[in-house]
């Protein structure tokens, strides 16, 4: 069913799943992400899309909003209950709403058309970033509240109970934890986790910050761990 | 006369039509009250003086009875002691004329001086009466030849009572004029007011869609006799309305429906490009015009999906507040402005969409780079409550009449013709200028000292 763009041999490639109804964007975008290194795959569907990963795997999945059949927004959203399987959409739609819909799916990064592969290239690579942190360090803990995080291996637990976090936002509340109640500037966060240089979309950040509340926080409407200081970034809660 | 007229119609249609509803009815009022006032004025007093003058005959000719008695019984002493005692008080004058002379009583006065035709008729036997001024006091003259036809009686009452309530009574007349004047004057103001607010809101709301807000409307539910211009007006506004949004709407939608093809040309573009060393000279020229050409292409159509979504007021999501001083030492850090240009002035609040903040600064730095011969000055500064950014160039400057024009869409200025890669998308400066409107300030371009431009842009500050 789907649509190989580039038979790749290589297997230290990482892989690419790129769902667009659009031939032409799918040609020419994976042509130009295999000068970038990648190896594309590509469906023309939300239905293809969700076969294809149930047969194979893929290391990131760059997915269209308008998709006939089922949409983006619930292709993403089964992609994401499924597991932490990296998600970025590229989208013609750039409107505040669709942005924030998209990264309430479950979305790890959002861009906009046009765009170019080198564009997404650093996207894609920053999110794998992500995915495999550092090896060989020290191993850490840190305990805020009632949760535990241990960013090694990848593990927060909440009340002795393990909480399910994407790599994003596992990176995002380590990234805070680690400054230990110092405020972490909206930048920094958007460079570090997303790999933004300067100014990144922060509506990025703002859902992230979201849903990270609603797996870590008792109550997300009144956040007592991770905490918005205002005009500046967020901290987590001193001590 | 003309010329007077001509001048006094000049001035009435250069006040304002409140200002002559205003006079109008100062003036009725004024003329009704005049009116009135006369007609009180002249009952009243001819009624007080009839009445004082037939006291005074009543008076006189009771007297007059005496002193012919008097006269008849031949006594001199007791007709003086009757005149003294008729006089009275030091008010009245008591005269009487005897074979040729007079004899007085009572206040002094010169009685030649009174009107010689009184004195003829009364030394002629014929009884008058007549107002008059005597030593200096108003008085009533009633002379009476007595009985025997050879003396006359003449006595002089004094009017200075009736005198001052007749100055009462006009100094009251006066004021009732000039008070219903101002009243007239202040109810003509206040109608006029009422009459016209209909036509002030439509001057605020004509005024509003000048500026730009289309979604200024009048009431409908007002006076029936305005209700159809109200219609009307906003019936005009709402096509103006639709006509704005669709433009706007068809330029966005033609952006959106161009976003794919431009995905597929950049990317296809990009792995021409990057195989350009195994191509042939004029196969890597081709390309690389097209690679610049689909680069400003690109950025055309990021610009007018920008300005078409632009007229949507500020999501409150997207507001923070914004060190501008930071946005702007960041947008010419990223453009490497020179050597010689640093970024002045400190730390300074503004509450902003920081994606459209930056985009402000990075375009006014971007057109003094590409129109203005690049950026010699860029200051953050405060005025009274705002914060001020100025970005000035070595440029030839703007001359006065492009200084509005400049931030319409797709003005080029003296760039048009000018195609090249540099020469922008003819939308930096539109969407700055929206851009600042949205966030409530002002952005303007006035000249540099010693030439070039500057720049300015205005936001509301807030605290730290």
């Amino acid at each position: 069913m789907t649509e190989p763009v580039h038979r790749i041999v290589d297997g230290d490639r990482t892989s690419v799943l790129l769902v667009d109804d659009d031939t032409r964007i799918r040609q020419a975008l994976g042509l130009a992400l295999d000068d970038e290194g990648f190896a594309v795959e590509a469906a023309a569907s939300g239905e293809q899309a969700l076969e294809h990963l149930r047969e194979g795997t893929a290391d990131v999945v760059l997915l269209d909003l308008m998709l006939p059949g089922i949409d983006g927004l619930a292709v993403c959203r089964t992609l994401r209950a499924r597991g932490d399987l990296p998600i970025i959409i590229v989208s013609a739609r750039s409107d505040s709403s669709d942005v924030i819909e998209g990264l309430e799916a479950g979305a790890d990064d959002y861009v906009t058309k046009p765009l170019d592969a080198a564009e997404l290239a650093a996207r894609i690579r920053a999110l794998l970033r992500r995915r495999r942190p550092a090896s060989g360090e020290v191993h850490r803990r840190f305990v805020l509240g009632d949760v535990e995080v241990l960013p090694e291996e990848g593990v927060v637990r909440k009340s002795g109970a393990e909480v399910h976090l994407t790599r994003t936002e596992f990176r995002l509340f380590v990234e805070l934890i680690s400054a230990a109640g110092r405020v972490v500037t909206r930048e920094a966060l958007l460079q570090r986790v997303w790999g933004y240089d300067y100014l990144g979309d922060t509506r990025l950040l703002d859902v992230h910050v979201r849903r990270l509340r609603r797996k870590v926080e008792t109550d997300p409407d009144d956040p007592v761990l991770v905490l918005t200081v205002r005009g500046a970034g967020y901290k987590v809660a001193p001590g | 006369m003309s010329t007077f007229s001509e001048r006094l119609h000049a001035v009435w249609s250069r006040l304002t039509l409140r200002r002559r509803v205003a006079l109008a009815f100062a003036l009725v009022s004024v003329i009704v009250a005049g009116l009135l006032a006369t007609v009180t004025w002249n009952l009243a007093s001819s009624y007080l003086v009839a009445q004082r003058e037939q006291s005074a005959t009543r008076q006189a000719s009771v007297n007059a009875l005496l002193v012919g008695e008097a006269l008849r019984s031949g006594t001199t002493t007791s007709l003086d002691d009757l005149l003294t005692g008729i006089a009275g008080g030091p008010d009245t004058t008591i005269a009487l004329r005897r074979a040729g002379t007079w004899t007085t009583s009572g206040r002094q006065v010169d009685l030649d001086a009174l009107p010689t035709q009184l004195r003829n008729l009364a030394r002629d036997g014929v009884a008058v009466r007549q107002r008059t001024v005597a030593g200096g006091v108003p008085v009533v003259v009633v002379a009476l030849p007595l009985s025997d036809g050879r003396a006359v009686y003449v006595e002089l009452f004094p009017l200075l009572e009736l005198d001052r309530t007749l100055r009462f009574l006009s100094a009251v007349l006066l004021a009732g004029v000039a008070v219903s004047g101002v009243l007239g004057f202040g109810l003509g103001g206040w109608a006029g007011r009422r009459a016209l607010r209909p036509l002030s809101e439509l001057t605020a709301a004509a005024s509003r869609v000048a500026a730009g807000d289309l979604r200024a409307r009048l009431p409908l539910g007002g006076d029936a006799e305005l209700a159809p211009l109200a219609a009307t007006f906003n019936d005009t506004v709402d096509a103006l309305e639709r006509r704005v949004l669709r433009d706007v709407r068809f330029a966005g939608d033609v952006s959106h429906e161009l976003r794919s093809p431009l995905t597929t040309m950049i990317n296809a573009v990009a792995v021409l490009r990057r195989r350009s060393a195994d191509m042939p000279p004029t196969a890597v020229q081709a390309v690389a015009l097209l690679d610049g050409d689909v680069r400003r292409f690109r950025r055309m159509v990021t610009d007018l999906l920008e300005i078409s979504r632009g007229d949507a007021a500020i999501d409150g999501h997207d507001l923070e507040p914004c060190d501008v001083h930071d946005v702007v030492a960041h947008a010419a850090a990223e453009r490497d402005i020179g050597p010689n240009v640093e970024v002045l002035g400190g730390t300074r609040l503004v509450m902003a969409d920081r994606r459209r903040l930056d985009r402000v600064v990075g375009n006014l730095l971007d057109n003094a780079r590409n129109h203005g011969g690049g950026v010699t000055r860029v200051a953050v500064v405060d005025r009274d409550r705002w914060v001020r950014v100025e970005v000035e160039d070595a440029g030839p400057g703007v001359p006065p009449l492009q200084r509005e024009r400049i931030f319409e869409r797709f003005t080029r200025g003296d760039m048009a013709g000018r195609r090249d890669e540099e020469s922008g998308t003819g939308l930096g400066l539109a969407l700055v200028a929206q851009h600042v409107e949205l966030h409530h300030g002002r952005v303007w371009v006035e000249d540099r000292l010693g030439g070039g431009a500057r720049f300015v842009v205005e936001l509301p500050g807030i605290d730290p």
